[in-house]
């Protein structure tokens, strides 16, 4: 299992039309994890520009994932997973992976980022070892 | 084992009793004995002419409990469904009383044992079928032509249906570890058991059923001189004693030497034996559709059909798991416990090992003598057989306790880590009191990353927040904050935390670290109930939070850059030691406090540069234990501890929190209409001398214990303890005992009351 490294980037709660329209700036690949209608993390996003004056824009530290392979995704994190993964790629998945709650950003490939807080990351690890 | 529509063969991942190891040696009680191909532990012990458990019938068929023994290590296995290879430990239960326990050598609780880890798979069919004989596999056959993917579980095989579940879900223990199968339907075809004998000398050796018997007969032991009771086996050719069984006689070592029987003018007849062969016939194996509840079970087969019970039994055992007799079952009937689940609770018969697979047509049949009506069966619950708790707890987890980013840094320090409100916290650094004493004369550390954290925002902020709290809200000013209780519809404190004014519509808001995630989803419901636009982002976390507290806290906080720390109940967003932190100035500890709270990723950064700055100011960090005993002194109340499930502001004495005057807010109702009611339950605080009584310690007053402690602490500065606790009966004493001690009911704050020095 590889290891869980740090993810930066910027946590939004927006009204959810806005974070429909919204437009980040950041690293070369921002990874957008819409967690709910009106919250999204962007994963190596620096900025951004949304159109909702009451908007929580904040950087975010808190939280811990890493890049799985398919083969990965499939020995280490199925077996673990006792509710219903979305069919559709890419999605977000939300729930507990052994017992820890974790989001899953299921890409088109068949991998997956696993994500879940920092907080929660040796916990996971131990657990996913 | 998984069959699907279009594959051509059952197979099982099971190593079997059938299909074991070729031959060579297990080792029973210390002595090795030799197995041959196709052996059970059991057959092969018998072949041994050793006895598997301590005596009484032998099934071989994994219904009862009279083949128990310890198999490397884990004990209560069946013998007789064990499969034998060279090397294997096999212990004998003690005939009396319980195999022992595993010790558990590893005294630190907060360390989980090592154990044995099971592995879990998890599969999905359309229909499970539990039993692999000839009504498993025809259900088995008409499911397949219907297309349907199926599942067959033979126990045969090696897979053993432990458990049914609501979902469905079958849970199966296989060799390979354990198999949770969910499944739309499920079919019992598990048959019939045969009936064990209920009469004095049950308990002997050497006693088996006809089925058992046929099994050692193909193995090629030598049964002995063997009689055969009621209906023998096809073609044996054993001597049949005929008659009613009246009882079995045995020899010094607990053997059978004679069975018997009596004519039926009552005339007994002896028959000297070495192996009684038992045909009683047979009662349904129905124990998992029993404990399928409303699961769509179908039962098919001898499992499914209504068999005539035994003759109620007269005398001997009933329950060979628990020991239970006759005599036993008419004392509890003589008591009043006349139903079966009542007979079962009050003698233990169907509670043990088999679960009432040997005991439950006898117990049946027996209250169907005295009511003439049978009763049902009683309740089946998982599990159906005794699996390890690894086995229990396959694919299972406990609940995952958080770290916060500070976490290495206090076992460097020290910390002796314990679970609180869901995070893995200090308890203390090895001296609570040395902690304490920095707290009061100098400057500590603590660690209050675990502190829920909102952040919310709108143009309906101050609306919602005036209607989800007691207190004012618009008045606070940006860079102000003012304590709050969470109130519940009943006006009843469900939590407590600050309320941090950020700008004209954004406010962070604090809860206690174990309330957190309630309060998160309580806040949201109501936003979404009042339809109001306010945003939320939980950032408990995403911050850490360091607490700097004590009379040099300001003087800390100006070396490490802040020049101007906010004055109290103030707060700033500023660079502490080069990390940005939102700075709060409040106190729970009763001297001036401030809580910095920031990025998890410079908490290390912040938390080094602190007790560096603060070395020569006699700077220590301090645990749960040490800020406990603080808070005490304040008499702060810790909403979760000193409070109840329905406490009040007032009965907290905290009416000062709650401003009735406001058009509306939570609770308000309820608390407006309890307001003239007397009240008979009020947290008071209390003082006496010497050490602290335990918390959850009596309080008594004239003989009757009229309430408890919820919080103690022995005083290093006042020297003496002082403690909150409930009184529950009016008027309320001003004089109480505590512990055996007299102690005094007191106003609180115990330290500092005009809280000088939290504002200083």
């Amino acid at each position: 299992m590889r290891a869980l490294e740090p993810l930066h980037g910027l946590r939004v709660v927006a009204d959810p039309a806005a974070l429909d329209r919204v437009s980040w700036r950041g690293d070369l690949d921002v990874t957008v994890l819409r967690v709910a209608p009106d919250e999204a993390f962007a994963i190596g996003a620096r900025s951004v520009e949304i159109d909702d004056t009451y908007a929580i824009v904040e950087e975010e530290a808190g939280f811990v994932g890493a890049w799985l392979t398919a083969e990965e995704f499939e020995a280490s994190i199925l077996p673990r997973i006792e509710w219903p993964l979305p069919e559709e790629r890419p999605s977000i998945a939300q729930g507990s992976i052994a017992g820890v709650p974790s989001k899953l950003w299921l890409r088109t490939t068949g991998g997956a980022l696993l994500v879940t807080q920092a907080a929660y990351a040796d916990e996971l690890a131990g657990r996913l070892r | 084992m998984t069959e699907g529509p279009t594959s051509a063969t059952t197979a099982s991942t099971a190593a079997t009793a059938a299909d074991g190891a070729k031959s060579g040696r297990i080792v029973v009680d210390g002595h090795p004995i030799p197995f041959e191909p196709g052996d059970s532990v059991a057959i092969a012990m018998l072949r041994a002419g050793e006895t598997p458990g301590s005596g009484g019938t032998l099934c071989l068929a994994g219904d009862c409990g009279n083949c128990l023994v310890q198999v490397d290590g884990v004990a209560y296995v069946r013998s007789c469904q064990a499969s034998p290879r060279p090397g294997l430990v096999v212990e004998r239960h003690p005939p009396v009383d319980m195999p022992p326990l595993p010790v558990v050598t590893d005294p630190d609780l907060g360390v989980p044992p090592p154990g044995r880890v099971v592995a879990v798979r998890r599969i999905e069919t359309d229909l499970v079928v539990i039993g692999g004989g000839s009504s498993g596999k025809a259900a088995r056959a008409r499911a397949k032509r219907a297309g349907r993917d199926v599942v067959l579980l033979d126990a045969a095989a090696g897979d053993e249906v432990v458990a049914i579940y609501g979902g469905p879900m079958v849970v199966v223990r296989t060799p390979s570890g354990m198999l949770h199968v969910g499944a739309r339907q499920i079919v019992v075809a598990t048959g019939a058991a045969e009936i064990h004998p209920v009469s004095p000398g049950n308990e002997l050796a050497g006693l088996l059923t006809a089925r058992a018997a046929e099994r050692l007969h193909a193995a090629g032991l030598d049964l002995g001189t063997t009689v055969a009771v009621g209906t023998p086996p096809k073609g044996s050719r054993y001597e049949i004693v005929s008659g009613r069984l009246v009882r079995f006689e045995g020899d010094q070592s607990r053997r059978v030497r004679a069975v018997v029987t009596a004519d039926e003018a009552g005339e007994e007849t002896t028959t000297l034996c070495q192996t009684v062969v038992l045909g009683l016939g047979r009662a349904p194996r129905d124990m998992l559709a029993r404990m399928a509840g409303d699961a769509p079970v179908s039962v098919v087969g001898s499992a499914a059909r209504d068999i005539p019970l035994p003759p109620p039994p007269t005398e001997g055992v009933v329950c060979p798991c628990s020991g239970t007799t006759v005599e036993d079952l008419e004392g509890a009937w003589d008591r009043g416990f006349q139903e079966l689940e009542l007979i079962k609770r009050a003698t233990l018969a169907g509670v043990g090992t088999c679960q009432g697979g040997a005991c439950l047509p006898h117990l049946r049949s027996w209250i169907a003598a005295r009511t003439d009506a049978v009763p049902e069966p009683f309740t089946a619950r998982p599990a159906s057989r005794q699996i390890t708790l690894a086995e229990a707890s396959a694919g299972t987890y406990i609940d995952a306790f958080r770290r916060t980013s500070l976490h290495d840094e206090h076992l460097a320090l020290g910390g002796r880590m314990d679970r609180f409100g869901g995070w893995w916290r200090p308890w203390h650094y090895g001296d609570h009191v040395a902690e304490y004493w920095a707290v009061r004369e100098a400057v500590s550390l603590g660690d209050v990353s675990t502190l829920g954290k909102l952040v919310v925002s709108g143009p309906d902020v101050v609306e919602f927040l005036e209607r989800l709290y007691p207190c004012n809200v618009v008045d606070i000013k940006a860079g102000r904050s003012r304590y709050a209780l969470l109130l519940n519809e009943r006006g009843h404190v469900i939590d407590d935390g600050m309320i941090l004014r950020d700008g004209e519509t954004r406010f962070v808001l604090s809860f206690t670290s174990g309330g957190a995630a309630n309060a998160e989803m309580w806040v949201r419901d109501w936003i979404e109930t009042w339809g109001l636009q306010v945003h939320v982002l939980d950032q408990t976390m995403s911050l850490a939070a360091i607490n700097v507290t004590g009379p040099l806290a300001r003087l800390l906080l100006q070396r490490a850059g802040l020049a101007d720390p906010p004055r109290f109940l103030g707060h700033v967003h500023a660079d502490v030691a080069g990390v940005p932190c939102h700075v709060m100035r409040l106190s729970f500890t009763g001297e001036a406090a401030f809580e910095l709270h920031h990025p998890i990723n410079g908490s290390v950064e912040l938390w080094r540069a602190l007790m560096e700055l603060g070395q020569d100011l006699g700077i220590r960090p301090h645990g749960l234990k040490a800020l406990f005993g603080l808070r005490l002194e304040k008499g702060h109340v810790i909403v979760g501890m000193d409070s109840e499930m329905d406490s009040t502001p007032r009965r907290l004495g905290m009416d000062w929190a709650v401003r009735m005057e406001k058009p509306f807010f939570i609770g308000k109702p309820a608390l407006a209409r309890t307001a003239p009611l007397p009240d008979h339950r009020r947290l008071f605080g209390f003082t006496m001398p010497g050490d602290a009584p335990t918390e959850g310690s009596p309080i008594s007053s004239g003989g009757e214990i009229v309430g408890h402690v919820t919080g103690s602490w022995a005083s290093p500065l006042l020297g003496h303890a002082v403690m909150l606790g409930w009184l529950k009966r009016t008027p309320f004493p001003e004089r109480v005992e505590i512990d055996g001690r007299e102690a005094v009911v007191a106003s609180t704050p115990f330290y500092d009351p005009e809280g000088l020095r939290a504002r200083a």
